[in-house]
Order: C-alpha cells, then structure tokens, then sequence
C-alpha cells in the first residue's frame, strides 16, 4: 500500500502489497502478510546491503499490457524491476542473490490445473537463471499460507505459518 | 446508458488516483502521515447508503457541485472528531471542541482541497476538464442532511453507481470517506466514451442487485436453520474493484474458511469465511458433543490446541455446502439459469491466503472483478460470517445480457433443505 509522506523513525515494517515492490538500502524490514498463492521474491545484495522485496502475484508479465504499470504483479517482471531499481541505488549485479517463498497451492479447484501456486515458483525460477541471479534459499508449495518478513541488509528472510492443528512455524532463510 | 468493464475500470482508477492527490495534500496540509486505504465502485441503493450513515455518530461534509466533463456532486465526509483532529493540525492553538467560524472554515478548507484531490485526479484520467462550485460545509447525523435535497440522489429503490475512498492517517484515526453523486446524463456521455465492448446495459443491474439480494437471503437462511441461530443480512454490497483490492480487505488473522468453484453461466468462486470464534460456535450448535473441548474444565473454549477436529471441520464443510447451494440458487434463479459447485474445501489459514489463491487464477484473464460482499450476523452470538462471491468476467457479463429484466422481481427462490444430512 502506498503511503503519502515522510516515514517516521519507528522501526515499523514497510508493508509490501500484492502486486507491489519495494527497495530498502539497510535494516528496514519489508513485510508481506498472508500470501497464499502469491510469491514473495526478495533480492539483496550481501556486499551492499541493497535489497528489495516483490509480493507478485502472477507468472507472466512479458505477455500483459498493464505490466509497465505494475511490474510488481508478475513474476518475471518484478524480478528484473527489483534488479534494476537496486543496482540504480549501488548494488552490484553480480552479487545479488535471491531468496522465495510463497506459491501454495491452498485449494484444488479444477478450475486451478496444476496449481495457480506452482505456476509462480516456476517463473520466478526460469526468470532468476536467465538473469544468472543464484536462488539461494525457498520455501515454496503445500497447502498453507505464510507472512514473510525481509531485512535486506542481513538477507534474512523469516518464513510465518500456522499449522492446521493451530500452531505456529518461523523459519528464516 | 451502457458500460462495460472497460468503463469501470477506468473510472476505478479515475477514483484511485483521485484518492492518491487527496492524501497527497492532506498530507501536505497537515503534515501527518497518510495512505489510501480500499477504493471501490460499489453498485448501492438509496436506502443502503442511507443505512450506511446511520451510527448516529455525528458527520461533517464538505460538498462541492462539479460541471463539465461530470456534473453531480462531490462530498467529502469525516467523522466529527476526525474533523476536528484534523483541524487542530492546522489552526495552531485550537484545542478544538466546537465548530466556530474559525474551526468550520478550516474543515471547509481541507474538505474542499480534498473534493479538488480526487476531481483533478479524474480529470486526469478522462483527460478533461472538470468545474467545481465553491465548498458548502455540512453537519448532521443522517444521510438527509447530506444528500436528500440533491437532485441526482438516489431515491430508495434507486441503484446508484458510487465512488468511494478511504483515506487514513498512518497511526491515527483521521480517516474520511469520499461520494460521487453523477448525474445521470453527464455519466451517461462519459460512460459512452469510454466503452470498448457491447456493454450491459445500466438498466440491467437491477439484475445484479436481485441476484446479490437473494443470495445473501439464502445464506442467512440456511444458516439459520442448520445452526439454530437467528442470523440476519447486515451488509450486502456489490463492489467493482481491482483483484488485488480483494484480498485488502480481509483481516489479517486467522481464519476460517469453506471455499468452492462453480460452474455455469456465470462460474466462478465462492467463499465463507468465519472468525475463529464464530466458527466455534457454529460447530457447537450443529455437533452439541463437540462443546467437550477435552481440557476437563465445563467451558468449551478449546483452551487446549486451537484446531478444528475432523468432527467441526466437516460440520463447517457441510453448512458451507448447504450455504453454497443456498446462495447460488438464489442466483440461478434471478438468472434462470443452472450453476453448479465444487465439493468444499476447507482452510484455516490467514484471511488473506485463503483468497489470494482465487484472484492468482481470475488475474489470468481479468483485472477488475465484481465481488459480491456479503456480512451474516447474528444477534446475541457470535456468527459473524463474510461472504466473498467473485464471478469470471465474460461468463457474468454475458449472465446480465441473457437477463430479462421483466422477470427479475418474479424470480422464486427455492432452497431445499430436505438432504441435509446431519450424521
């Protein structure tokens, strides 16, 4: 979601919408709640710190008219607009890495084929090999959803989810 | 007077962007951090919007007369409070209480760089110049106050097409809510212009409200008789809004859900989706053993682990079944038509996983959806139950185009309760 004005010192998250993206230059934590069969993609850069954190929610954006507009939405896209707005802040192409999570498939619809989920995992990893950019960690598929927090400047990235019996998982990336 | 998805969609973004100008200036005035919360075109009666106002909390507006391009009005509405907060950031040593000339011209100031927010936002859009008469400050408890001596306001039975934002200051509660009363014409010209397709015609959402009035009757219906507890419709709205909108407006909390696809003219997908403790409930009322929540203390609040056991998670299945059917029936019907639907599928999740799913798949082929959302509630207890119907695009618009509109109001409604199986 978008927000007008200047951030406050509080070290809240920012919270990355679906279909949006957003770079940070340090130890501000990026934020995604209840992706389901969405994708959180996070690149960084060890070196740097730069990273950056897409919440895409379809594969392809090469053939959608709108994806100019929101290169956040798709997969391929968002990866190469996080690439490019990091390296425009001082990262460096080449030590970027990536991590994902996300891309469960909760229901299975007929209507859904061989999960809306999956569909995302797969082009967000054709799209980081044709860049040369090494997915270094995921956590993607099954059946629950997950809220994902990223700290571009360690890379770390914390893996939410509650279990069907109620409990609660964390695991960082 | 037509439209099409086309047409919508763009006065969706004609709205949010508007939204954005507007926080953008709030911000700018007052110096307080905001953002544009949900943006919806909701498809509404008269009588709804009135009913909307009325939480006899008191209201301020500020309204303005646009000509041009639109013509209709614009009503910026803040809660009296927030109005007041929000005049206290600008007029320096008010501890504001009351709304003096002082205190009131400043609300109209800021109500009116508002409504000239969102105007220059569509202006934008449409690419085309909109007239805005000067502000008129407004207070009142009652929708009366702020629309019913304006001509292009909906009478009761009136379907309206209506804008509206919600701006909220990031930590405190400043939020306002944003209108647009088109006037029919005027609509009717931009509407034209922006078409791209066939379109439906306006008229033919009387289709749409019937098709959304009897499905929420069903639900409550079923409910009712499968639990026991009284339930009623509390708010019934159809929203035309971007997808990833949708899942914006679910909690992020976790909860419980029955979910289905189905099939016809139109298909789609369907949703209920429960609080925890209104899904506790509901298993107590229909399986009376599982109250024994196995902890050795007389409550039933399952203090030990917060699952569902296979006993509640298949009586929330089946009451969503016998919802489904309920509410799709009730569709059928106003269409004349036959939808079918999947067997259910049960998630206890975060909200938002639980839709997301829906919209990845529907984003495929469409931006834009039309969601009808629906709220079940029950007096006394805890049933509070959201409804999320989202159809395909093509298959609704051409569900509407098939629709005599003659025949709406005689459309039966039949659910059949008989095969409820309740072993």
């Amino acid at each position: 979601m978008k927000t007008y004005g200047t951030e406050p010192g509080a070290p809240t998250p920012v919270q990355v919408g679906i279909s949006e993206l957003a770079i940070s230059d340090g130890d501000e934590t990026l934020k995604s709640y209840g992706l389901g069969s969405c994708l959180a993609i996070a690149l960084y850069d060890p070196d740097s710190g730069i990273g950056g954190l897409a919440h895409a929610m379809l594969p392809d954006g090469d053939t959608a008219e709108n994806s100019e507009r929101k290169p956040g939405k798709y997969a391929d896209t968002a990866i190469r607009a996080l690439l490019r707005r990091m390296v425009e802040k001082g990262a460096s192409y080449t030590s970027v890495e990536a991590k994902i999570a996300g891309g469960s498939d909760m229901f299975e619809f007929e209507s859904f084929g061989d999960g809306v989920g999956q569909r995302n995992v797969v082009a967000a990893r054709e799209e980081l090999d044709k860049l040369g950019v090494p997915l270094v960690a995921e956590d993607v598929g099954g059946d629950r959803g997950r809220t994902v927090e990223f700290t571009p400047g360690s890379g770390t990235l914390m893996v939410k989810t509650t279990e069907a019996d109620g409990t609660s998982g964390v695991s960082e990336l | 007077m037509k439209l099409d998805v086309n047409a919508l969609g763009t006065f969706y973004r004609m709205a949010r962007e508007g939204a954005g100008l507007a926080a953008g200036r709030l911000t700018h005035m007052t110096d307080v951090e905001t953002r544009v919360g949900v943006t919806k075109l909701n498809f509404m009666r008269g009588r709804e919007i009135r009913h909307d106002f009325e939480d006899s909390t008191e209201k301020i507006g500020v309204r303005v007369e646009l000509s041009g391009a639109i013509e209709g009005y614009s009503v910026v509405v803040f809660d009296r409070e927030n109005a007041l907060r929000i005049v206290e950031t600008i007029v320096s040593e008010s501890d504001a209480e009351e709304f003096d000339e002082m205190n009131k011209s400043a609300a109209t100031e800021v109500g009116n760089i508002m409504n000239n927010g969102f105007i220059d936002g569509w202006a934008d859009v449409l690419e085309t110049v909109i007239d805005v008469s000067t502000p008129e400050f407004v207070k009142g408890e009652s929708a009366d106050v702020f629309f019913s001596d304006l001509e292009e306001a909906p009478g009761d039975d009136d379907l309206a097409l209506l804008f509206q934002s919600h701006i909220e200051a990031v930590d405190t509660e400043v939020g306002f809510s944003h209108y647009l009363f088109p006037e029919r014409e005027s609509m009717s010209r931009v509407l034209e212009q922006l078409r791209t397709s066939g379109g439906i015609e306006y008229d033919k959402l009387e289709g749409f409200d019937r098709m959304a009035e009897r499905g929420a009757e069903e639900v409550a219906k079923t409910a009712t008789t499968l639990t026991g507890i009284d339930t009623s419709v509390e708010i019934r709205r159809l929203n035309f809004v971007s997808l990833e909108a949708i899942p914006e407006e679910v909690p992020d909390e976790r909860l419980v859900g029955v979910a289905f696809e189905f099939d016809g003219v139109p298909s789609g997908y369907l949703l209920f989706l429960f609080d925890e403790e209104s899904a506790r409930e509901i298993v107590d009322a229909m399986v009376p053993m599982a109250s024994d929540d196995g902890d050795g203390d007389d409550d039933d609040d399952a203090d030990g682990p917060e699952s569902f056991d296979e006993m509640g998670t298949s009586a929330i299945k089946e009451l969503g079944n016998i919802m489904a059917s309920g509410f799709l029936d009730g569709w059928a019907n106003v269409l004349d038509t036959t939808i079918d639907h999947s067997t259910p599928e049960f998630v206890h999740d975060i909200g938002t996983a639980a839709v997301d799913p829906v919209i990845v798949q529907l984003g495929e082929n469409q931006e834009f959806a039309f969601v009808f959302d629906t709220v079940i509630t029950a007096d006394g207890k805890e049933f509070d139950c959201e409804v999320y119907a989202i159809p395909d695009e093509d298959d609704l618009e051409r569900a509407l185009n098939d629709l005599e509109v003659d025949r709406i109001e005689d459309a039966p409604t039949t659910a059949d309760f008989q095969e409820v199986d309740n072993t």
